[in-house]
């Protein structure tokens, strides 16, 4: 299905639409509020965007550099050209080490390789420890938002989950019970379990070491308990030494949910003497999307969701609408390079009102891509008649400077004069769910000009 | 031809021409910051509690009363081995330390910004310590606060671990409908003790 029909279903409950709203936009607002104390933000966002473009220039230079470190220090690098690759590579350390009970923290590349269903199949339990994460993955729903992956559920709905598969009493929502419930519950899945897999918000070429960034504490639980840690990455993970972290950690945790840090910063480099560290580095698509001189800047992404916290459409359509691995205006350009016909909609989920641009820790220019995608889309897959031919007569009154004043009048005479029953029929999108304004009388060439000649005499 | 080296291809092939890295300049984000005031802030902020003390001894007596009825307690600070009720000896895997009701650790680098303190490898006989605890108290002298991240990475960049971590307030989530619970699979609180 497409955007605008899976953002259909997601309206159909207009209380949870604006609840969602609501709460996306405090989001957006905590992040606000933290960047505007930051001295030199702007300067701190140009270092990022420029380490980035850095490394991006160099990549397989870094990433030589970052696996040679690794294994130095005492951990195995593999490589996975695809999804596939990285859900094989991950089972054979597994079975290799008989390990049946997997605890993972949040990583949104072994969701985009779709690695449980993959482990699950062969009968290895996998446990998503983040609190968000266990959510979803109870209700058996992909998470619709890479930083809030639960932010679609009322506190309803997760209550009633957790009495049917926690066996919790009913709590009228409570979130503190509920939290507290689920620490109990994830705590035994730490201790019991014989593998833990991470995913990697920076991998280090210097030092062949990585950091993860959680809240809860929930990658270090598994990490720490388990014999075996793997560690999953994409190629663009990689930035060039220690102290580009400064910049990276003072970034992400502001745009994602205005805290100054997330609570954990874990700088992983070398496993104990008795554990075995793995890191899967992992391209799907990611070296195609750098041929892109259009849409490389999309690789900078350190998926921190402030793009969708503030996008008028994510935010009232929801992540699922999307129905990509990472939703909302990033999704939207990184999907179409991916699969071009299964994520055509998506660069038109958009306004092009660039905020989402404006609060890229890292300066993606995401609304100047997600229109680029349009016109690549608009020439590749088949566009529906109405919006052709519309398309096409649009063209000819925006050309002809004549012709647009004159219907321009019409358009402006129908708007006050026709009944709204014909305004708002059903060809006409604009319409749909929303009154048109009152026609003006005059236009603004025409306000123009008289206000010119209004000063001169 | 392997993975890597058709990963490593294609990325040579399709990458733009080398651009510059640019260069940090910790002095453009400096607002002379009162160390102590804004790191005491920014832990409040984040859940956490901060207590100014004038030696360790004193840590153990303030512990004894934030923490009254703990049992499993754990100290890495010198002269407290009487507060230790937990034999690391004894301790055979990270999971026999799941009962850890307090532990005192010391750290050498704490980050005003963000209210972040650093605790590397070499004050952890185990690595899960600060996570499976229930109560954590880290201890660092208020001439080790640093501004700023970048200011902290100089220093760590001298002093190289194989493991460590900034811990900035206690555990918390918001997965719940955005409300903020204190508490979620690592430690349910978080005080820091300034020496001065």
């Amino acid at each position: 299905m497409s955007h605008p029909q899976l953002a259909s279903i997601f309206n159909k409950d207009e209380k949870k639409v604006n609840w969602h709203d609501k709460a996306l936009w405090f989001v957006r607002h905590k992040r606000d509020m933290s960047v505007h104390h930051v001295q030199g933000w702007e300067e701190l966002r140009n270092l990022g965007h420029g380490i980035k473009a850095h490394m991006l220039s160099n990549l397989d230079a870094y990433l030589e550099e970052f696996e040679a470190n690794a294994k130095k220090n005492g951990v195995e690098v593999h490589w996975a050209t695809n999804a596939e690759e990285h859900n094989q590579i991950v089972h054979k350390i597994l079975k290799e080490n008989n390990a049946k009970k997997v605890v993972k923290s949040k990583s949104m590349l072994t969701e985009e390789c779709h690695l449980n269903p993959y482990l699950e199949a062969d009968g290895i339990e996998v446990v998503d420890t983040d609190l968000g994460e266990r959510i979803v993955q109870l209700a058996k729903e992909p998470p619709s938002h890479i930083v809030l992956p639960a932010i679609h559920k009322n506190k309803h709905e997760v209550d009633e989950l957790f009495q049917e598969h926690l066996g919790t009493k009913p709590c009228d929502g409570d979130p503190q019970y509920l939290t507290g419930e689920a620490r109990k519950h994830l705590r035994q899945k730490f201790i019991e379990a014989d593998a833990a897999i991470t995913g990697v918000n920076f991998a280090i070429a210097e030092t062949g070491g990585f950091v993860v960034c959680t809240n809860e504490g929930n990658a270090d639980m598994g990490a720490h308990i388990a014999p075996i840690h793997i560690a999953c990455m994409g190629v663009e993970k990689i930035i060039p030494k220690l102290e580009h972290l400064g910049v990276f950690l003072r970034l992400l945790a502001r745009s994602a949910t205005g805290q100054p840090v997330t609570t954990y910063s874990s700088h992983f480099k070398k496993p104990k003497a008795d554990k075995k560290m793995h890191i899967v580095i992992v391209d799907n698509g990611r070296s195609e999307q750098l041929s892109r001189p259009d849409f490389r800047a999309s690789l900078h992404c350190i998926r921190c969701g402030a793009c969708m916290n503030t996008c008028p459409i994510y935010r009232r359509s929801g992540g699922h609408s999307y129905d990509a691995t990472i939703p909302g205006p990033i999704g939207s350009i990184l999907s179409p390079g991916k699969d071009l016909s299964k994520h055509s909609s998506l660069p038109f989920a958009s306004t092009l009102c660039g905020s989402c641009s404006d609060v890229c820790p890292v300066k993606i220019d995401i609304h100047a891509q997600l229109y680029k995608w349009r016109q690549i889309i608009t020439k590749n897959t088949p566009q529906p008649f109405i919006k052709k031919k519309s398309m096409q007569m649009m063209g000819n009154i925006f050309a002809k400077p004549k012709k647009f004043e004159k219907i321009g009048k019409i358009a402006r005479w129908s708007l006050r004069n026709l009944p709204k029953s014909l305004i708002n029929s059903k060809p006409n999108a604009w319409g749909k769910a929303r009154d048109l304004p009152e026609g003006p009388k005059q236009s603004f060439d025409e306000w123009y000009n008289e206000r010119k000649q209004n000063k001169n005499s | 031809m392997g993975s890597r080296a058709e990963i490593l291809a294609k990325i040579k092939a399709n990458k733009p021409e080398s651009l510059e890295l640019p260069n940090i300049d910790p002095l453009i984000f400096d607002e002379g910051l009162n160390l102590v005031e804004e790191f005491t802030k920014k832990v409040e902020v984040v859940g956490g509690n901060v207590r100014e003390i004038k030696s360790n001894v004193d840590v153990i007596s303030h512990v004894k009363t934030f923490f009254p009825d703990s049992k499993v307690n754990f100290s890495t600070l010198e002269k407290t081995t009487d507060f230790n009720t937990l034999d690391l000896a004894s301790i055979k895997s990270p999971q026999d330390l799941e009962d850890l009701d307090v532990l005192i650790l010391e750290s050498d680098l704490a980050v005003a910004e963000n209210g972040a303190v650093w605790v590397a490898d070499s004050q952890l006989p185990f690595r899960v310590l600060p996570f499976i605890t229930k109560h954590l108290v880290l201890v660092v002298s208020k001439k080790h606060i640093v501004p700023y991240m970048h200011q902290a990475y100089q220093k760590l960049n001298n002093a190289p671990t194989d493991f460590g971590v900034f811990i900035s307030g206690p555990s918390k989530t918001a997965d719940i409908e955005q409300s903020l619970v204190i508490g979620a699979h690592g430690a349910l609180s978080l005080t820091v003790f300034l020496k001065s």
